[in-house]
Parts: structure tokens; sequence; C-alpha cells
């Protein structure tokens, strides 16, 4: 297995401890990555609402050119770059005229996409390419007991409906923490919005999203809430203490990315675990399995 | 008796002719995306009535509404509408078609303004330059409000989740940028 890998701005900054993990969970998995060489910022949630749809999809698209060289799947962690990334690959492939206007910018840089490539959502391709069989085998410490609740988020399994998974009340990032031994909580707020970029421009809204989010993994007994979304992660763990000035939570809630869960379970060193990075601390949910600070 | 409703199509015209402008035409009024959406409490209008102003030619009240601003692209319209509607991507075409009008009220504006001029200058986006693009823009009030938020960011440097120094640009910027101006001159060769 060979993947073009697309990090995406928030793996530079904030989701510092996403990247590590994942690197660390892809090597044990035998997925060789290869990061897109100078990608640029896919437009995230944002470009598209200054300079219109078509040519941010043109911005996303020049990651898509200079990946095809290497003619590999593209793996994409985030879920606002894989929303980018994959539905303008697919109005690429599927849109002819699209597909003019977009070959034609690219030229002014330089470029050229064919639209050979795939791009693939990372919990899918752990699931689809890699296998719950050979994730189950890495195990090397099952969590045994530990109740999670799995939040994928909003967009994930709503870029293609149904094409995963059920995009209301998706199951299949529960097989995963399943196969480390630990048990998925019903939960579900799984795919309701975190508030995503409000939480600079509307707190309010990220707090009021956050409490109802985490409430809700706490009455089905969750211990720790793990996503595979950077916006998702920030949102419950950096807001997690404003959340608490505002609303009445009864606990704190730990909240790891889904890699830095599997890292774990695989038993490889704490610096693949990187949760010194993790502002609300996961150290007493996770005592039970050796981990410390 | 409340007056019957009358359709204005002039500005209506003006907004089905944006990218997926189209789309609105098949709302049928059912109000799905009002009782799916993330931040309807938020919003002035909900997306169907905001559908609906935009039908009665209600052009002020249509881009003062903060319906658009207050999408977070959560996508739960776009696969609940009946009609197919890509309500989202709709969200898209009036928000840059607001920024490009001129109403730039709401922080949001301010908050997407900043982050396309954090892509242009450096192909990817530092949190530190986003966020003292935006308070640049936004001024005393929320800077006031960006205080509020410091324990917030003490903890996030603390656990080392802010870099300190920004990324270096990306290698092709120039070439990145080149692309861009030409989409956007196809853009408008298209007439959108
Ligand atoms: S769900 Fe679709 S058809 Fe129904 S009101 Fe909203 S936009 Fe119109
Ligand atoms: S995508 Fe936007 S408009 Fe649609 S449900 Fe989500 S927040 Fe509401």
């Amino acid at each position: 297995m060979r993947y073009s890998f697309y990090p995406g701005c928030s793996m530079e900054g904030a989701a510092v401890p996403y990247l590590k993990s994942f690197e660390a969970v892809a090597d044990v998995l035998y997925m060789g990555l290869e990061e897109i060489p100078d990608w640029n910022c896919c437009g995230a949630t944002v470009a598209s609402g200054v300079i219109g749809d078509y040519p941010a999809q043109v911005l996303a698209a020049r990651n898509l050119a200079l990946a095809e060289p290497k003619r590999f799947d593209i793996v994409v962690p985030c879920s606002s770059c894989y929303m980018n990334l994959a539905l303008t690959n697919k109005k690429f492939q599927d849109d002819k005229h699209f597909r003019a206007m977009v070959k034609e910018a690219l030229r002014a840089g330089g470029l050229k996409y064919r639209g050979t490539l795939k791009v693939r959502q990372i919990v899918e391709v752990l699931i689809n390419d890699v296998g719950i069989d050979k994730i189950r085998a890495a195990v090397r410490k099952p969590l045994a007991g530990l109740r999670v609740a799995g939040y994928v988020g909003c967009q994930t399994p709503r870029v293609f409906p149904w094409q995963f998974d059920d995009p209301e009340q998706p199951v299949f990032m529960d097989r995963i923490i399943e196969a480390l031994g630990a048990t998925p909580v019903k939960f579900p707020m799984k795919a309701r919005c975190c508030g995503s970029s409000h939480s600079l421009t509307k707190p309010e809204i990220t707090t009021g999203s956050g409490y109802n989010i985490i409430s809700c993994a706490l009455e089905d007994g969750a211990q720790v809430i793990v996503t595979p979304c950077p916006m998702c992660q920030m949102n419950l763990d950096a807001y997690q203490g404003m959340i608490k000035q505002h609303h009445q939570l009864k606990t704190e809630m730990p909240v790891l990315f889904l890699t830095q869960l599997m890292a774990i379970a695989f038993d490889l060193p704490p610096a693949a675990w990187a949760l010194k990075y993790n502002i609300v601390s996961p150290f007493e949910a996770l005592a039970p399995y050796g981990v410390k600070p | 008796m409340t007056e019957p409703l009358k359709y204005k199509t002039e500005f209506a015209e003006e907004i089905y002719a944006l990218e997926n402008g189209p789309y609105i035409k098949k709302c049928m009024q059912c109000g799905m995306c009002d009782v799916s959406c993330a931040t309807r409490n938020e919003m002035d209008f909900s997306p169907r009535e905001l559908f609906m102003l935009l039908r009665t030619g209600k052009r002020e009240d249509f881009f003062k509404a903060n319906t658009m601003w207050m999408c977070s692209t959560c996508l739960m319209c776009k696969v609940r509408c009946p009609r197919g509607i890509p309500l989202v991507d709709v969200m898209h075409d009036l928000k840059s078609h607001a920024i490009r009008l001129g109403y730039t009220d709401p922080p949001q504006a301010s908050f997407y303004q900043a982050f396309w001029q954090e892509i242009l200058g450096r192909g990817r986006v530092f949190e530190g330059g986003l966020m003292a693009r935006y308070y640049l823009k936004r001024g005393w009030s929320e800077i006031r409000k960006g205080f509020e938020m410091r324990d917030l960011g003490m903890k996030m440097v603390m656990h080392s989740r802010i870099p300190i120094k920004p990324p270096k640009a990306i290698r092709g910027l120039k070439g990145m940028r080149a692309i861009i101006e030409r989409a956007q001159e196809l853009t408008q060769k298209e007439g959108r």
C-alpha cells in the first residue's frame, strides 16, 4: 500500500498530535505515506465564500495536479480538506465543462491534471484498504472496558452520503474502536456540527454545540471522545474550559484523535501517543492501560 | 387580512445567475433545511425564509440577514433537501456575492477575508497570522473579546498547539496565484 498524503494546514499547527500519531500508526500498518510536494491550503470552508466555488476548487485541484505523477490514491485526514479535494476531484471527473475550466486555470501555473486519482478519507482507508483484521492484529494492549464515544463529525460522512456510511448516524469508525478492544457507546450526536470556525467569530455557538455533544457522550457513559477531525478535536478540547464556564458539565471529557487511541492500543512509544498536546488531561481515563504523563 | 405575497423577479434573477443560483428555483418551501440546520437558532432567517425573501424581492433584508454567515458547512441540509438543492454551495455564492457588494459588517465576513489573505500570502494558513489579520480588521471591540479568550490561547501555547513561527510560504506561490487569477478571469467570462 502506498498513498499520497495531504496533511493540510491544521497538521502544521493545532493538529500536531494527529500528525504524530497518524504517521506512527500508518507505519505499523504498512501504509506508505508520501507527502504531496509543496501542497497548498485546500481552501477550508472559507475560500469558496470569498471567491466562489469554482476558483476555490481550482485552488484545491492544484494539489491533485501535484500528486498525480505518483499515481497513488490521496489519503486525507482532515474532514474539510477531504471535502474540498474529494468534491473537486469528483466534479472534475463527471463534469466536462468544469474539467476544461480547471485545466485551463491550472495551465496558468504550468500544471496539469488528468483526473486519474482517487481522494480517500482516512477512516475509510483504514477500514477498506488496511482492514479491521489487520488493525486488530496490531493491537498489543487491548483497551478492554474503555467506553469510547466515536465523534465522526459533520462533513466526513456527508460528502458522499451512503458511499461508505450513513450520513447522519455513521458506524464505520465504531468498528475501529471495537477492534482496539474498547466499547463504542451509542452517542447519537456523533455526526452533529461542532460549531466549526465560529469558534473565533461567535464562540457561543462553539461552546453551545460542544456542551450538547459532550453531554450526549457523558449520558451514554463515555470516558473519552475520539475524532478524526482537527476542527472537532480543537473545539471540544481547547474550548472545554469555556464550555464549563457557560454550562454545567458533570465532569471533564478527554478528546483524542482516533489515531492517538490506536497508537496507545498498538503499544507504541509515548511519543506516538502525542498526549502532551491534549488540553483536557486524558491520563485518568487511560491510567488502567498504563498510560502515564 | 394580510397582503398576498407578490413575487418580484428582478433581484431573484441576479442571484439565480450565480454559480449555484439556478438550484434555488427548485425550492418548494418544505422547511426540511430549517429543522436540520445546525445553527438555525442563530439565524435571522432560516435558509427557506431567505429564499422567500429572494422571491419577494426583499434585497436589503436578504443581504443584511446573517443566514449565510451562520452556515457552518455541516452539510446536513444538502443531504436532506428533498429537491436536491446543494444549500451549502448556494451559501458560498451568497457569501462571496455579499462581499463583492460590500455587505461585510458581520464578523464572519472579516474572518473569511482574513483567511483568504492568509492563503494568498503564503499558500497555507497559519493560525497566528489568521488571528492577527482578523483582529486587525475588526478593531478594538473584537480585540477585547479576544482578551476574554486569552486563557484558551495560553493553554494552546502551553500545550504547543500554536507554533510560534509561521510556516514558510510554499515554493509555488507565484504559480498558485496565477492559477487563481486565471480562474477568476474565467469566472467573469462566464458572466457569474
Ligand atoms: S429543504 Fe430544500 S426544498 Fe425544502 S425549504 Fe429547504 S431548500 Fe427548500
Ligand atoms: S450546511 Fe449550513 S445551512 Fe446547511 S444545515 Fe449546516 S449550517 Fe445549516
